[in-house]
């Protein structure tokens, strides 16, 4: 048994320091769902840049536009520039860039990749991104 | 069977607690994340995704590191520092290394001395520094375990809250890594530092942690 024990710590240490790590896959669906977004904005698709909001994120929007989402959304100025490279994931969280420089953040939920914040742009070193769209 | 578990009993016992502990701790902590997800208005996690996620990661290995770090630091310095009147300690004039006829090494090894402890050269060295080296690598791999999964961690709150990411390096001079590393380290110095001027004046019959109860409290170096 104490043979064992080191081999059962490297595996154990390996294991921790990959968990979380953003793989492949997981990037690729993000990226995915955020151009998704940025397709259906482009085309002036309400309901379909609805169905990657995440549940929170629409919610809020429709409480503060006091409209349904499919209608509210489009009247947003958000950017509607196609991502640019890959999303960068951490965890349940994942943004990606979009190709005019803003920003789009999004949620990993059960039914996939959802959009949690849009047309961010950077502030101030340290600070929250300002958003045009969050939840 | 029996024979094993008799001669094994502590390890067994440690191992059956530090598991059971782990697994309540899992779902502990996945209470804890799931509770979050609900306030933030995201969706909960299974059991499964949390023991394979770096928020699951990180609570495992800053404790881990900072065991190892514990036992590390303590082996080397009970090398060189005494504790007048504790069980840790050596006894005061035997600071240092020892010498060979002490440690059983070279010539004066025992028949039944491990094959390293009678060879010369680099074998030797190396084993006479084992425990000490094995325990060094598992805190370092541990550190950096706890750095990689603690950065993940940092990094997705940050998208979490629309901020920008940081990188690996950038998260080794930050607040969250060295809050996390030094709440494990003073609590692990605090417990050892302790446990030998404790164990001065005060005993467990039985235990070879401790004194003999009736031994002296000036006496050093003696178990019970």
């Amino acid at each position: 048994m104490p043979r064992l024990a080191p081999v059962a710590t490297l595996l154990a240490l390996a294991c921790a320091a990959c968990t979380g790590c953003g793989l492949g896959d997981r990037e690729r669906d993000a990226a995915a769902a955020a151009g998704r977004f940025q397709s259906a904005l482009e085309r002036e698709d309400g309901r379909a840049a609805c169905r990657e909001l995440s549940a929170e994120t629409a919610r809020t929007l429709e409480q503060q536009e006091q409209a349904p989402c499919d209608q509210a959304i489009l009247d947003l100025d958000l950017p509607r520039d196609a991502p640019r490279g890959v999303a960068t994931v951490y965890l349940l969280s994942a943004s990606v860039d979009l190709r005019g420089g803003a920003v789009t953040f999004l949620d990993e939920e059960p039914a996939g990749w959802k959009v949690a914040a849009a047309g961010c742009l950077p502030t101030e070193p340290g600070h929250p991104y300002d958003c045009e769209l969050e939840g | 069977m029996r024979r094993f578990v008799k001669h094994n009993g502590l390890s067994l016992a440690f191992l059956g607690l530090f598991l059971a502990a782990i697994v309540f701790q899992a779902v502990a902590g996945l209470a804890v994340f799931n509770d979050e997800q609900t306030r933030h208005g995201e969706s909960p996690i299974s059991f499964f995704r949390y023991v394979t996620s770096s928020s699951f990661g990180v609570a495992v290995m800053e404790n881990w590191q900072s065991e190892y770090l514990q036992f590390t630091l303590f082996m080397l310095l009970t090398v060189w520092l005494v504790q007048r009147g504790s069980p840790e300690s050596k006894e005061l004039g035997k600071e240092g290394r020892e010498s060979d006829e002490d440690q059983l090494v070279g010539d004066h090894a025992k028949r039944d001395s491990p094959r390293w402890a009678t060879v010369g050269g680099l074998r030797r060295r190396l084993y006479e520094n084992s425990l000490l080296i094995v325990m060094g690598a598992i805190w370092i791999a541990t550190w950096f375990a706890q750095s990689v999964s603690g950065w993940n961690e940092y990094n997705s709150e940050q998208l979490d809250h629309q901020e920008a990411t940081i990188s690996w390096l950038g998260y080794l001079g930050s607040a969250d890594f060295w809050e996390r590393t030094l709440q494990n380290w003073q609590s692990e110095f605090l417990a050892v530092g302790s446990m030998a001027i404790l164990a001065v004046y005060l005993r467990q019959r039985g235990s070879p942690e401790s004194k003999p109860v009736g031994a002296a409290h000036e006496t050093t170096g003696v178990e019970g």
